[in-house]
């Protein structure tokens, strides 16, 4: 029993971490319609921007955080205005966007591996604090894995939902020639989700780079579990982004639990196969076609 | 047309006869090329990284010291990008056929098993300096390694832990070729020994998260853990595991700079069991290699930095007594053979170190434990 | 030189994925994220099977390509319910779960280690064993593969396989029958994919699970898109390209550290700028070019098509029809009754329940209750494709027609009865195929001429006015070679120099005998073409009449006409 309490709170913890990758790819995904593949060397540009401004500058963590938010939103909003824009002005289909994703992806991955070498990076002298409640243990960073993706689920639900920009997110994100007609400038809201977007894979980004240190390669996963997450949960969905996560990470552990590990890697998708099949729409998704 | 078929013949006459009759005049390339086939890019270009390096200061030794009898060396590494059997072959056959290499440097199993065949055929020296997996062993005639094998450290590992006597086993161990080497092997040792294996998990390489199995772990409220992982996930996983609370001993059989790093104050008391690469005054060689490393890359050389600039060595060694030989001697069988017919070599190491005719290398290999960030040498481990 | 020899063999081993791959992605549409996985199914076999149990070349590959299709062919079930963004991911699934597999399986399958001392191929007692003397069979396997999948892609399979990608739906109201062709494409993908498995573990005598993750899907995927979907030349060439690209790039020489880096960057770079100049791909999609025959041929038809039925019959009728979509009543009770030769009109408010009405009875959504016959044959609960097949065809409100093919294309997918739909008869009766496609043209031609289009047959149908859509509608409902035409709108939002085109083309229809429905919103059109109407609310008819009975009852011109 205590094996499972813990591996629940494992659970909880990574679920919060997938959770909170799936919100920024799935906004961007969402509303612009575009599979940003690059997504996930965008993630380790901004746990490497964490280890500069921490290691490098000496800022504290929270403004190391902080510079790797503006790095990332600033890295999205390039992609999309000189990526994905001009593609998409050129009348360029879904795939073909998606496979100039994967160039770019190719290209900032190596990139970073070139700067700043290709073994991995963690921050000198940084130790988190653990703590123990009855049998379950868990670290300072877990705990913060799990707090920013509830506040920043929630600060982007407040987002949505309250303000002007934010409201001409949704319409676009509902329908993107609905919105153009009741006068949104959609390439400002596109330019806007890839900053929010990005901006919220750096705060998940910095807590691995704080967990586990960063690698150049560490992205792949991160934008393969956020899509996985989006799509268990249901495109177009904030709350569905986060079932899903939460959801994945609760698979993968729990399901762990009687399982042998080596088949970590593919009990998620063991799971997601049959989400898929019973519920097309994802968990919280309405249907579409 | 007849005058220059004739005058062909007569030149190949006079060729093959002043072969024979002069065994002395070596046939010598220009330069001496030696191929290499690291993990250059992906997930675990870490590898590729070093090893370059290791190999390219080696070949800049020798060069500077004039090179394999006057013979200038030169490094030309291809990429096979974190072990894509694949990419190992379209490297190798680039180094054929682009530079006629006669010696290989390779790493990783999927690419060497993949270009074992051919090498085979053609006739090419291999040599790694990398992971050992036993499926390795004899996979070419010409192939052979300057690393223990894995299976072997592992074993080295549990019977350190079965001197302290520790009962309980827990393992965490790469869901790769080496990671099951070592399982089997040292699950056998253990059971036979009255052990138990109170946790069996498994990790993929460079693994995003391991929550699960270290919570599985603990669990089984083992003796020790056996770290059955390579650079850099033991220093990942032993902070893993310490910060679910579990203070028991850790054993393993791999450290490097990287694995420091990624595992900081969480690796003190870390027990590994390790091919000896310790550089010391003791050891001229290997200090020489240490400084020359730390002058031309700014970091301390771990061991397979090392393996792969002594692979070089070996190489430049081999060639030079297949070339003592004479004639057409730049062939990587005559370059093995050289290397059979007396299988001692320097070894950066220290001392020297014996090819066994299986191909492996019997090395030095030694228990080390991490103390205040640094490994600490504890005690030579004599092979099975 | 073994070198470039060794690039050609990969050139033909990603030849032969790229255009398996095309089939289902650029040519039925289906964006499923598995090849390597089939890919993988096809060497391990061969591995497996060679090592294991000692097969000798061809039955290694013969067995490795049925298990494969079979696979291939079971993807397909998922596929026929869910489609888009979720097809990627339960495919992506699949693919991340066969690997798994195949690592973990370590008995069977070698684990990382995998599985070497795969025999090279035998020839004549001649080994395959070095890049020169393989090249001429990967050249070979890859002619093979080739000419299969073009002899697929180019058959009218191949082109009901484009209609299913342009619009599903409107492909099942034309009589497709969707999970055939799902199955039959998702099993020759896979089984193609095999072949080249198998060469690749001949040719490197040794499979491991690293050489079908899913980055090799992904590289596939970059193949088709490069070399552009919809056309197999295409894949050959994207295969061409980012094979032999990165060899070249090696060929920069930089510092060892960051050379082969630095060639992946140049190579990203490059992929984005190729497909900057070329968004459609470096080939991109054609029609197939069929020459229109002569009008003197088509006159046989044109009297076949024009052959009076009897007039007056009853053809379709539904009986207490009832739907129900969770709290929400769509049709409750609908009585209705179709006969040949008249013009019936569906009016009403919004949400009256008109294209529920439709698509219940054509089988596009299942009855809750009540039943339909067709000239006195029950057939509730048939398939949609099974309805338009008997007998009964609609058209859509939002047109969806076949947009990237031509409108020839577009009347040529309809046409019922084709052997050429079924794989068996494209591979195995060509010469029934080609004699029918000649045929097909003649009727097609006299569809097109019926509508007035034949001056656009080889126009796409994205290229047509909004006039000519609407025609084309019609006669692609018309070329399905139904009785019972259910039009829902067929023409909202024309003017009226088209509508006095358009009326006469519905009239002479009905005149033919056809059994004609029509959901209309304009009384004007209601009153110049129908016979009778049905003013359907709340989901059942409230009243039938003549179209002047029923504007001249003050009920339901306040409910409706106002």
């Amino acid at each position: 029993m205590d094996l499972f309490a813990q591996l629940f709170v494992n659970g909880l913890v990574n679920g919060s971490h997938y959770a909170l990758l799936g919100v920024g790819f799935g906004l961007i995904f969402a509303t612009t319609r575009i599979l940003h593949f690059a997504y996930g060397p965008i993630f380790t540009a901004a746990a490497y921007a964490a280890w500069f401004a921490a290691n490098v500058l000496g800022l504290p963590i929270a403004a190391a955080m902080l510079f790797a938010a503006a790095i990332a939103a600033v890295l999205g909003v390039i992609t999309y205005q000189y990526l994905y824009l001009p593609f998409e002005r050129g009348q360029g289909s879904s795939h073909v966007t998606l496979i100039a994703s994967l160039g770019l992806f190719i290209v900032l991955e190596n990139l970073i591996a070139i700067i700043f070498g290709t073994g991995g990076r963690v921050i000198d002298g940084y130790q988190y604090s653990i703590f123990l409640i009855g049998p379950i243990y868990f670290s300072s960073v877990q705990l913060g894995q799990v707090i920013a993706m509830v506040v920043l689920t929630a600060l982007l639900g407040v987002y949505l939902a309250r303000t002007r920009h934010g409201k001409a997110i949704l319409a676009t994100t509902d329908n993107p020639e609905m919105a153009r007609i009741i006068g949104i400038d959609t390439v400002k809201v596109s330019r806007l989700v890839f900053a929010i977007g990005s901006a919220l894979s750096a705060i998940p980004a910095t807590l691995i780079l704080l967990k586990d240190g960063a690698s150049p390669s560490m992205g792949f996963f991160a934008v393969f579990i956020a899509f996985v997450a989006v799509i268990v949960g249901g495109v177009g969905s904030l709350r569905g982004a986060v079932a899903g996560g939460l959801a994945l990470g609760m698979v993968e552990s729990l399901g762990l639990w009687k399982i042998p590990t080596e088949w970590q890697s593919s009990i998620a998708f063991i799971v997601l196969f049959l989400v898929v099949l019973l519920r097309p729409q994802g968990l919280f998704g309405r249907a579409v076609n | 047309m007849l005058k220059r078929i004739g005058a062909a013949l007569t030149a190949a006459f006079f060729i093959t006869t002043s072969a024979a009759l002069a065994a002395e005049k070596p046939k010598d390339p220009d330069i001496i090329h030696i191929g290499a086939l690291f993990a250059m890019t992906g997930k675990t270009s870490f590898y590729g990284t070093v090893m370059s390096q290791g190999m390219k200061q080696a070949i800049d030794e020798i060069n500077a010291k004039g090179g394999v009898d006057g013979i200038k060396l030169e490094a030309d590494i291809e990429d096979h990008k974190g072990g894509v059997a694949k990419a190992g072959v379209d490297g190798f056959t680039r180094l054929r056929n682009l530079y006629n290499v006669q010696a290989v440097m390779t790493s990783f199993s999927p690419p060497t098993l993949a270009i074992a065949p051919i090498a085979d055929e053609q006739k090419i020296f291999l040599i790694n300096g990398g992971g050992v997996s036993n499926n390795l062993v004899g996979a070419s005639k010409y192939l052979f390694h300057n690393r223990s094998l894995a299976s072997d450290l592992g074993h080295a590992a549990v019977s350190h832990a079965h001197d302290l006597g520790l009962k309980k086993m827990a393992e965490l161990a790469w869901n790769s070729d080496a990671g099951d080497n070592i399982v089997k092997v040292v699950d056998e040792y253990w059971k036979k020994n009255g052990g138990t294996v109170v946790a069996s998990e498994k990790m993929d390489v460079g693994a995003a998260n391991i929550d699960t199995q270290v919570a599985k772990i603990r669990a089984g409220n083992p003796d020790f853990v056996g770290l059955w992982l390579f650079s850099p996930d033991p220093g990942v996983a032993a902070k893993r595991i310490r910060d679910f609370g579990l203070k028991v001993p850790l054993i393993g059989v791999e450290y490097t700079a990287d694995v420091q790093k990624l595992g900081g104050a969480a690796l003190e008391g870390y027990e590994f069991t390790s091919d000896y690469f310790q550089p010391s005054a003791d050891e001229p060689w290997s200090a020489a290699f240490a400084k020359g490393y730390k002058e031309r890359y700014h970091s301390d050389p771990d061991f397979y930095a090392a393996n792969y600039y002594e692979g070089v060595y070996v190489i430049a060694e081999a060639m030079k007594r297949a070339r003592a030989e004479g004639g057409d001697w730049y062939h990587g069988d005559k370059i093995a053979a050289a290397l059979r017919a007396n299988p001692t070599f320097k070894s950066v190491y220290g001392g020297s170190m014996v090819f066994q005719a299986n191909g492996v290398a019997k090395k030095r290999v030694a228990l080390f434990k991490v103390q205040n960030g640094n490994k600490v040498f504890e005690k030579y481990i004599e092979a099975k | 030189m073994e070198y470039i020899l060794h690039i050609l063999v990969m050139v033909c081993i990603y030849g032969i994925l790229a255009v398996s791959f095309n089939l289902l992605i650029g040519f039925a549409g289906l964006f499923a994220m598995a090849q390597a996985a089939f890919y993988a199914f096809g060497a391990y076999a061969t591995a497996i099977l060679t090592l294991k149990l000692g097969l000798p070349f061809p039955a290694d590959l013969l067995v490795g390509v049925a298990i494969t299709a079979f696979i291939g062919a079971l993807v397909a079930i998922p596929a026929i319910r869910i489609s888009g963004t979720y097809l990627v991911v339960v495919t992506l699934a699949l693919q991340v779960i066969v690997i798994a597999i195949a690592t973990n399986w370590k008995s069977l399958t070698g684990g990382t280690d995998g599985l070497r001392g795969i025999p090279s191929l035998h020839i004549f007692g001649y080994a395959l064993d070095n890049p020169g003397r393989f090249l001429p069979a990967a050249i070979v396997a890859l002619g093979i593969c080739f000419w299969i999948a073009w002899r697929l892609a180019n058959s009218p399979f191949g082109r009901a396989l484009r209609a299913m990608r342009e619009n599903e739906s409107a492909a099942e109201a034309v009589g497709k029958n969707l999970l055939y062709m799902k199955v039959a494409v998702f099993a020759f993908s896979a089984g193609l994919a095999a072949v080249a498995g198998s060469l690749f573990a001949r040719y490197l005598n040794y499979v491991g699970a690293e050489s079908f993750g899913i980055d090799e899907t992904i590289y596939m995927l970059a193949m088709v898109i490069l070399g552009g979907t919809g056309n197999l030349w295409g894949s050959l060439v994207g295969a061409a390209v980012l094979v032999i690209l990165p060899e070249l790039l090696k060929f920069v020489t930089l510092p060892t550290e960051i050379a082969d880096k630095s060639h992946l960057i140049i190579y990203g770079l490059l992929l984005i700028v190729i497909l900057r100049l070329r968004p459609e791909g470096l080939l991109a999609e054609r029609s197939t070019m069929r020459h229109l025959p002569h009008v003197d041929d088509t006159s046989r038809h044109s009297a076949e098509m024009t052959e009076p039925l009897r007039k007056g019959e009853v053809t379709l009728s539904g009986n207490d029809l009832h739907k129900r979509f969770g709290g929400i009543v769509a049709v409750a009770g609908f009585n209705i009754v179709l006969k040949s030769g008249s013009i019936t009109g569906l009016i009403g408010p919004n949400g009256a329940g008109k294209t529920t009405a439709f698509n219940l009875l054509t089988g596009f959504l299942s009855l809750d209750s009540g039943n339909i016959t067709f000239r006195g044959r029950n057939i509730t609960g048939l398939k949609s494709h099974d309805i338009v097949r008997a007998g009964v065809a609609r058209s859509f409100q939002d047109l969806r027609l076949f947009t990237k093919m031509t409108a020839l294309e577009n009347v040529m997918v309809a046409l019922p009865n084709q052997a050429g739909d079924r794989v068996f008869d494209v591979f195995f009766r060509p010469m029934k195929i080609h004699r029918e496609e000649q045929d097909n043209l003649v009727r097609a031609r006299a569809v097109l001429d019926f509508v007035g289009l034949t001056h656009k047959a080889y126009e796409t149908a994205e290229n047509l006015s909004y006039a000519e859509e609407k025609l084309l509608v019609i006669g692609r409902l018309l070329a399905t070679g139904a009785e019972v035409f259910l039009f829902d709108e067929p023409l909202s939002g024309l003017d009226r120099t088209t509508l006095a085109e358009i009326f006469p083309i519905v009239r002479k229809l009905a005149d033919s005998g056809k059994t004609i429905c029509i959901i209309e919103h304009n009384l004007d059109v209601i009153k110049e073409l129908c016979d009778v109407v049905y003013f359907l609310d709340e989901g059942h008819a409230m009243a039938i009449g003549t179209p002047d009975q029923l504007m001249s009852d003050p009920a339901l011109a306040t409910r409706y006409f106002k």
